[in-house]
C-alpha cells in the first residue's frame, strides 16, 4: 500500500540562545553568546493515507508545527526522512507545491490591500490554473461555505471569520491533493468554528484529499479527525482513531459534586467501576449538597493525557 | 517548455499588477509619492543651485555651467528614486523576519520575483506620473538635456534596478541568519547614494576616484544616465554602464543564490 505521507525518525532540532537576565548580561551576550540545542521533533515515524483527516495534537510546544512545517517544505529536518505524495518537501519542487497547501489559521495568506476575488485570480496565474474554471471553483466554494457577499470586498475590511473563510477558499482553489491545516478556527466564534467544520467534512468526502489538522478545540479534532495523531515533547505518543483512543481510556465518568457552605462545584474524572470508592471518599470530606456523574468528553481524556505524558499530572 | 514560459510570464504580470494595484489603493499617499515629493525635491534643488550661483557671481563652478547644475538637481533625485528599492526591501527583510514568507515558501513561486515583478508594476507606474516633474522643469529652465536620449538611458536604470533587487534580495536573506538586519538597509542605501552620483556628480570628484566610482556598476543607477542625457557622456559611457551592471548580476546573483539556499536550511519557519 502507498501512503501519501510517510515518515521515518523525522527529527529536528533549533538552535537557541540563552540571555540571562539583567542589562551586565546582555552587554556579556553582545561578545559571547550560550547557545544551546532544543529538540523540537524527535523520531516521528507515520504513514497517513489519502481521503483521511489526521488530527494532529498536543499542548504548545510539543512538535506538532514543526511536524506540519517540515511537511509543507517550510523548514528542513534535522535528522530522518519524508515523502509527501512521492517528493522530499524541503526540496519545494513546483510540481509538489502545486499539490499541496498550508493554511496558517493565524496568519494571512491572502493579499491584505485587495478583494479576495483579486486574490483568488492572482493565485490561479501562480497555480497555473484556467481562469474559468477557477472562477467557477471560486464561486462554488463561497456558496457552501455561505460567503459569496464579501468576494468584493478588500481583506482588510473583513472580520475574522469572514477572512479565514477567504483563506480556505484560496487553499483549496487549486484543488491541493495535501492540506495542512494549523488552528483553522482559532479565534472564531462557534458559528464560525462550526460552518469551517461542517464545510471540511463536505469537502474531505467529495474530494478525497489528505489532511493534516491542528487544534487547539478538541471539537475540531472529535467532529472532523479519522485518525488522531497526539505529540508530546516532541515525540508521537499516540496514532490511531478517536474511538479507540476513548475506548481504550480508563477514564470513563466525571463526578460534580458541592459541599453545603460552598459555592464552588468541584469535579473528579475516574473509572465508571470505582463509583462507590470514589463516593466513599467524597463523603468521607464533608456534606454533599448536589452532585451529578457525566460522561468524561474528548477534551478532558486529552487534557490528562497530554498532563501525564509531559509529566505534569 | 513553450507552456511554462507563458506561465512565467502570466504569472509575474499579475504579480505586477498586484504592485500597482495596492498603491493605487492608498490614493493619497500615492498622489504624494508620485507627485508631491517630486516636486519639493525638484523645487528645493532649483532653489539650493539658483542661490549658490547668485551668491557666487560667477557662470561657472567646477567647470559647469548654471544650467548644467540644473539640469543635474532635476534629474539626479528623479533616477535616485526610481532606482532606490527601500519600500520593498523593507518588506523582504520583514517577510523573513516575521515569517510571513511562508506563504511564499509554501506556493510555485520564488521569493526573487515575487518582489521583483511587484516592484517593477509600481516603478514604471510612479516613474510615468513624476517624469512629469523633471520634464516640466526641463523645459521651463531651457536646460541642455537630450529628450531622444531618454529611452536608451531609462533602459540602463531598469537595467540597474535588477541589481539594486538583487542587493536587497541578498539582505532580505541575511535575515534566515540574523534575524533582524534593518540597519543592512540603511547603510547600502547610504552608500548607493553616494557611489552612483546621487549626491554629488561623480565629474566633480578628483580623477582617481571619479575612475574608480566608473568601475564600478553603482554610477549606471544616476551618474551614467545623466550624464548620457545632458550630453556629459556618449554612447560608449552607456554601454560601459551596462556592462558593468551585467557583470555585478553575474557575481550578486551568485551570492544571493548561495545565501538563499543556505539561509533556508537555517531557517525556522518563525511564527507558523
Amino acid at each position: 500500500m502507498s501512503f501519501t505521507i510517510e515518515t521515518n525518525n523525522l527529527g529536528r532540532t533549533y538552535k537557541t540562545y540563552q540571555k540571562k537576565e539583567g542589562l551586565l548580561n546582555s552587554f556579556r551576550a553582545f561578545y559571547s553568546r550560550e547557545y544551546v540545542e532544543k529538540v523540537a521533533l524527535k523520531g516521528a515515524t507515520l504513514q497517513l493515507e489519502a481521503g483521511k483527516i489526521v488530527g494532529l495534537v498536543g499542548a504548545n510546544g510539543a512538535g506538532k508545527t514543526t511536524l506540519l512545517k517540515i511537511l509543507s517544505g517550510l523548514i528542513y529536518p534535522s535528522s530522518g526522512t519524508a515523502t509527501v505524495l512521492g517528493f522530499e518537501p524541503w526540496k519545494r519542487q513546483n510540481e509538489y507545491l502545486k499539490q499541496i497547501s498550508i493554511l496558517l489559521g493565524q496568519k494571512n495568506q491572502l493579499w491584505w490591500d485587495i478583494t479576495p476575488r483579486d486574490s483568488y485570480s492572482l493565485l490561479a496565474k501562480i497555480y497555473d490554473l484556467d481562469l474559468n474554471k477557477a472562477r467557477a471553483r471560486v464561486n462554488e466554494l463561497a456558496h457552501l461555505l455561505k460567503c459569496t457577499q464579501v468576494l468584493d470586498t478588500q481583506l482588510r475590511r473583513l472580520s475574522l471569520g469572514e477572512r479565514m473563510k477567504m483563506e480556505i477558499i484560496g487553499s483549496l482553489l487549486h484543488s491541493p491533493k495535501v492540506l495542512f491545516l494549523d488552528e483553522p478556527t482559532i479565534g472564531l466564534d462557534i458559528v464560525a468554528q462550526s460552518a469551517i467544520r461542517d464545510f471540511l467534512q463536505v469537502y474531505v468526502d467529495e474530494h478525497k484529499p489528505a489532511i493534516i489538522l491542528t487544534s487547539h478545540y478538541m471539537d475540531d479534532i472529535a467532529q472532523l479527525a479519522d485518525q488522531l495523531l497526539l505529540m508530546s515533547q516532541g515525540q508521537i505518543v499516540y496514532n490511531g482513531t478517536v474511538d479507540e483512543f476513548m475506548a481504550a481510556s480508563d477514564l470513563k465518568k466525571k463526578l460534580i459534586y458541592r459541599f453545603k457552605n460552598s459555592m464552588q462545584e468541584k469535579e473528579m474524572i475516574f473509572n465508571s467501576q470505582e463509583l462507590s470508592v470514589v463516593l466513599s471518599q467524597i463523603i468521607a470530606e464533608g456534606e454533599i449538597v448536589d452532585i451529578k456523574v457525566e460522561e468524561v468528553n474528548f477534551e478532558e481524556v486529552i487534557r490528562r493525557f497530554l498532563a501525564k505524558e509531559s509529566g505534569s499530572l | 517548455m513553450k507552456k511554462s514560459f507563458a506561465a512565467f510570464w502570466r504569472r509575474n504580470l499579475a504579480l505586477c499588477n498586484l504592485g500597482i494595484a495596492s498603491n493605487l489603493e492608498y490614493r493619497f499617499n500615492f498622489i504624494v509619492d508620485a507627485f508631491v515629493q517630486p516636486i519639493l525635491t525638484v523645487g528645493i534643488e532649483v532653489l539650493l543651485w539658483l542661490a549658490i550661483f547668485k551668491t557666487a557671481e560667477t557662470a561657472f563652478i567646477g567647470g559647469f555651467s548654471r544650467e548644467s547644475y540644473l539640469a543635474y538637481a532635476v534629474w539626479a533625485p528623479f533616477l535616485g528614486r526610481i532606482t532606490i528599492s527601500w519600500m520593498y526591501e523593507s518588506m523582504m527583510v520583514e517577510e523573513v523576519a516575521s515569517g510571513s514568507i511562508n506563504t511564499i515558501l509554501s506556493r510555485p513561486l520564488s521569493f526573487y520575483e515575487y518582489y521583483l515583478s511587484q516592484m517593477m508594476g509600481y516603478k514604471v507606474v510612479t516613474t510615468v506620473f513624476s517624469l512629469l516633474v523633471p520634464v516640466a522643469a526641463s523645459i521651463f529652465f531651457k536646460l541642455p538635456i537630450f529628450f531622444d536620449r531618454l529611452l536608451p538611458a531609462m533602459s540602463l536604470v531598469i537595467y540597474y534596478l535588477l541589481l539594486v533587487h538583487t542587493l536587497s534580495f541578498i539582505i532580505s536573506t541575511l535575515g534566515f541568519f540574523l534575524t533582524r538586519v534593518r540597519s543592512f538597509t540603511l547603510v547600502k542605501n547610504l552608500t548607493l547614494w553616494l557611489l552612483s552620483g546621487e549626491l554629488v556628480p561623480i565629474d566633480l570628484m578628483p580623477a582617481a576616484l571619479q575612475k574608480f566610482f566608473l568601475l564600478l556598476p553603482f554610477s549606471s543607477g544616476v551618474y551614467i544616465p545623466l550624464a548620457y542625457i545632458s550630453g556629459r557622456g556618449d554612447f560608449n559611457l552607456l554601454v560601459q554602464g551596462f556592462i558593468n551592471v551585467t557583470v555585478a548580476l553575474a557575481i550578486a546573483g551568485t551570492f544571493s543564490i548561495y545565501f538563499w539556499r543556505r539561509g533556508l536550511h537555517e531557517y525556522t519557519g518563525t511564527g507558523a
